[in-house]
């Protein structure tokens, strides 16, 4: 029988018991996207919480937090530099940079103005290859030439601004431009209680540049960035012990970090990157969508039961007509072929049915449940969360297919195979 | 083109452990040539649908044999029964065994469509068919819409439609009534004569076994040779 033959066969038989086919197919509808959206859930929350991770983070930075070489730890300062150089010269690292920032309270202060502020001692030549970019002015060309926080202008206050401030009331900052401005560092150790206080040391440097926006909106950067060269300078004036030292590494791509991380680890470095906190996620989540996707599978399992009753009555139904079918000569396979065909299509359109009603209730999902949250905690304005609750990436639509479709067929094995050791004599006496 | 040889067969009757064997066939030979109408009388219970479905391949014998068209058909697998089937046999049924859902024209090109044959060719081949036995009106028609000698003709049109050159009958008029008999006899035999087709026709009837070149009777499980009558 030809392919088309056996679809305008079975398509005849389903249209004769519209109604059973019908409740049947809703069934394994029901099913279906049960197990889809229930799974959507665990895909939805995943893709939350990773895009949060990768939002959140320098997504191509590594962080060395030290070395083992067997037996003695080796904090990141000690790590020498011709392994530094090493790391530099592994496949798809843009950039080394170490950073030190002074233990010490640190203040700028032009005129009468003033600001709290982050002394962040660095190659500035190696910072601009990891993507450090300035939003006006010039990188330094001298030690005594520095680069400041995109914010430092806006939150250099007087006295008088920093009382409105602590008031409430909005305050201007430093108006104008704070290129070629000299400005003066003042560094004061920390001092534990009790202890004296420490005179601070100041020191002039000029600004060059402003270093760009930062990449979110709610990091504030009213720092200042400065030759590593001063490190040295700095503890010696104010009498302090060489401090931690941040190595990072910078990956060229996202896709890289993985394969930087691992080999780095390998050497015995000591590694945090976005690819470990994701790593861990993965294995969580995955754990978790294979859970939901088991739970959902039970839901179609017993939308499989009303398959199979309703093929078995197709098959007792149309005993008769199996047996002229077999008398004239059709072969048992085609029988069974047919019948299976039957309840694969049940599957196929309640799984084609499913989808369609998933991405429904997904998106109906992703668009309430924030707003009931959201109105629940007593909140407004929705338009600064994004949350995903669930998504139904295309491999969601092929597992949650190829399970409905394959428990349909052997939901149809049975009745098919009944289907085919019909006896002949028996069914010809069937009455019509 | 058939030979039955020593064809034995029972039936076991009642529950297991305290079955009866009923003997049916003790032992029946019949050869039949191309071209022959062939009947076999006999009274209801005598046996005569079991010699046939027998000979259809529908059940396999206990002894003897059936040769084919050269083709011992007890030796083939299920599945080549069912192909030997469409091949060779055409089949009339008493009750017609026409499918429901199916129209006149449908049922009729069922066995084409079995056997994988292009929708085309296949529907101009049903529809000269249709028209040979004068069912065109009615092509459309579903079996609940067609009188009894309509539905027998759509059942003989189906019989034929693959060109199998056996055309097997179990009581082709033990539905219908005496003149609806007389036209489903008069184009079997016509059938006969223009397409030479084989005929092994089984009947209760007389008149019916009448149209055969050749008769015989099925009385207690033995074939014997009736009388040669030439009528209609
Ligand atoms: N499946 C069966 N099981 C037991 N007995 C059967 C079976 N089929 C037929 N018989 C018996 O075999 C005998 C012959 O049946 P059958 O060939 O149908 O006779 P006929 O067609 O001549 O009326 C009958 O007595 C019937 O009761
Ligand atoms: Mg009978």
């Amino acid at each position: 029988m030809q392919f088309k033959d056996q679809i305008d066969f079975i398509r005849q038989h389903m249209k004769r018991n519209k109604l059973r086919v019908a409740t049947t197919i809703l069934a394994a509808t029901m099913g279906c996207a049960f197990l889809i959206v229930l799974a959507s859930v665990g895909f939805g929350l995943h893709q939350t919480i990773t895009d949060d991770v990768l939002d959140n983070n320098m997504v191509t930075q590594i962080e060395v937090a030290g070395k083992s070489d067997g037996e003695a730890e080796i904090p990141p300062a000690d790590i020498p530099d011709a392994e530094l150089q090493q790391i530099k010269e592994m496949a798809h690292v843009i950039a080394v940079v170490e950073r030190n920032k002074p233990e010490a309270e640190t203040e700028i202060v032009i005129g009468n103005r003033s600001t709290y502020s982050q002394v962040v001692l660095s190659s500035m030549e190696e910072e601009q290859k990891a993507g450090f970019a300035l939003s006006e002015g010039k990188m330094p060309s001298k030690a005594e030439e520095v680069v400041v926080g995109y914010h430092m202008a806006e939150r250099l206050l007087t006295e008088a601004e920093m009382e409105k401030e602590a008031n409430g009331e909005e305050v201007a900052g430093f108006a104008g431009s704070l290129i070629g401005q000299t400005v003066e560092l003042e560094l004061t150790p920390f001092t534990a209680e009790g202890e004296e206080a420490v005179e601070p040391s100041t020191w002039e440097f000029v600004v060059t540049g402003v270093a760009k926006e930062p990449a979110k909106d709610w990091m504030t950067d009213a720092g200042i960035y400065a030759d590593s060269s001063w490190g040295p300078i700095f503890n010696e004036e104010l009498g302090l012990e060489k401090g931690y030292e941040n190595i990072l590494v910078y990956a060229d791509e996202l896709q890289n970090v993985g394969g930087i991380t691992n080999a780095l680890k390998e050497d015995g470095y000591y590694v945090y990157s976005v690819t470990e906190e994701l790593g861990t996620m993965n294995v969580f989540f995955n754990g978790l969508k294979a859970g939901l996707i088991f739970v959902g599978t039970i839901a179609v399992l017993i939308a499989s039961i009303g398959i199979f009753n309703t093929m078995t009555m197709a098959v007792t139904e149309r005993t008769r007509e199996i047996g002229v079918m077999k008398a004239i000569g059709a072969q048992p396979k085609l029988i069974r072929k047919l019948f299976l065909m039957e309840s694969a299509a049940i599957g196929l359109i309640g799984t084609a049915l499913a989808v369609a009603i998933s991405y429904g209730i997904s998106i109906l999902a992703n668009w309430l449940v924030p707003i009931i949250i959201l109105s629940s905690l007593g909140e407004e304005d929705a338009s600064g969360m994004s949350i995903v609750i669930s998504t139904i990436p295309w491999q969601l639509v092929v597992i949650a297919s190829a399970i409905s479709i394959g428990v349909a067929m052997v939901s149809g094995w049975r009745p098919a195979r009944k289907a085919t050791q019909i006896d002949i004599i028996q069914a010809l006496r069937q009455e019509m | 083109m058939i030979k039955i040889k020593d064809l034995q067969h029972h039936f076991k009757i009642g529950k297991k452990g305290n079955e009866r064997h009923v003997p049916v066939l003790k032992g029946v030979t019949l050869e039949v040539g191309k071209g022959e109408i062939v009947a076999i009388l006999g009274k209801s219970g005598s046996g005569k649908s079991t010699l046939l479905h027998i000979l259809a391949g529908f059940m396999s014998p206990e002894t003897g044999s059936v040769v084919v068209n050269g083709q011992e058909t007890a030796a083939l697998k299920e599945s080549q029964q069912a192909s030997f089937r469409l091949e060779n046999f055409g089949f009339i049924f008493q009750n017609f065994q026409l499918m429901p859902g199916l129209s006149a024209f449908e049922n009729v090109e069922l066995p084409l469509k079995i056997k994988g044959m292009a929708e085309a060719e296949r529907k101009m081949k049903v529809q000269k068919l249709l028209e040979k036995v004068g069912l065109e009106e009615v092509a459309g028609h579903y079996p609940n819409e067609l009188s009894g000698g309509q539905q027998q003709r759509v059942s003989i049109a189906r019989a034929l439609i693959t060109d199998a050159p056996i055309i097997l009958a179990d009581e082709p008029t033990g539905s219908l009534d005496s003149e609806t008999e007389k036209d489903i006899l008069l184009l079997i035999q016509s059938l006969n004569k223009k397409l030479g087709l084989t005929f092994v026709i089984i009947t209760h009837d007389e008149e019916v076994a009448a149209v055969a070149d050749r008769q015989y009777r099925l009385h207690d499980g033995e074939l014997v040779k009736g009388e040669q009558r030439h009528a209609v």
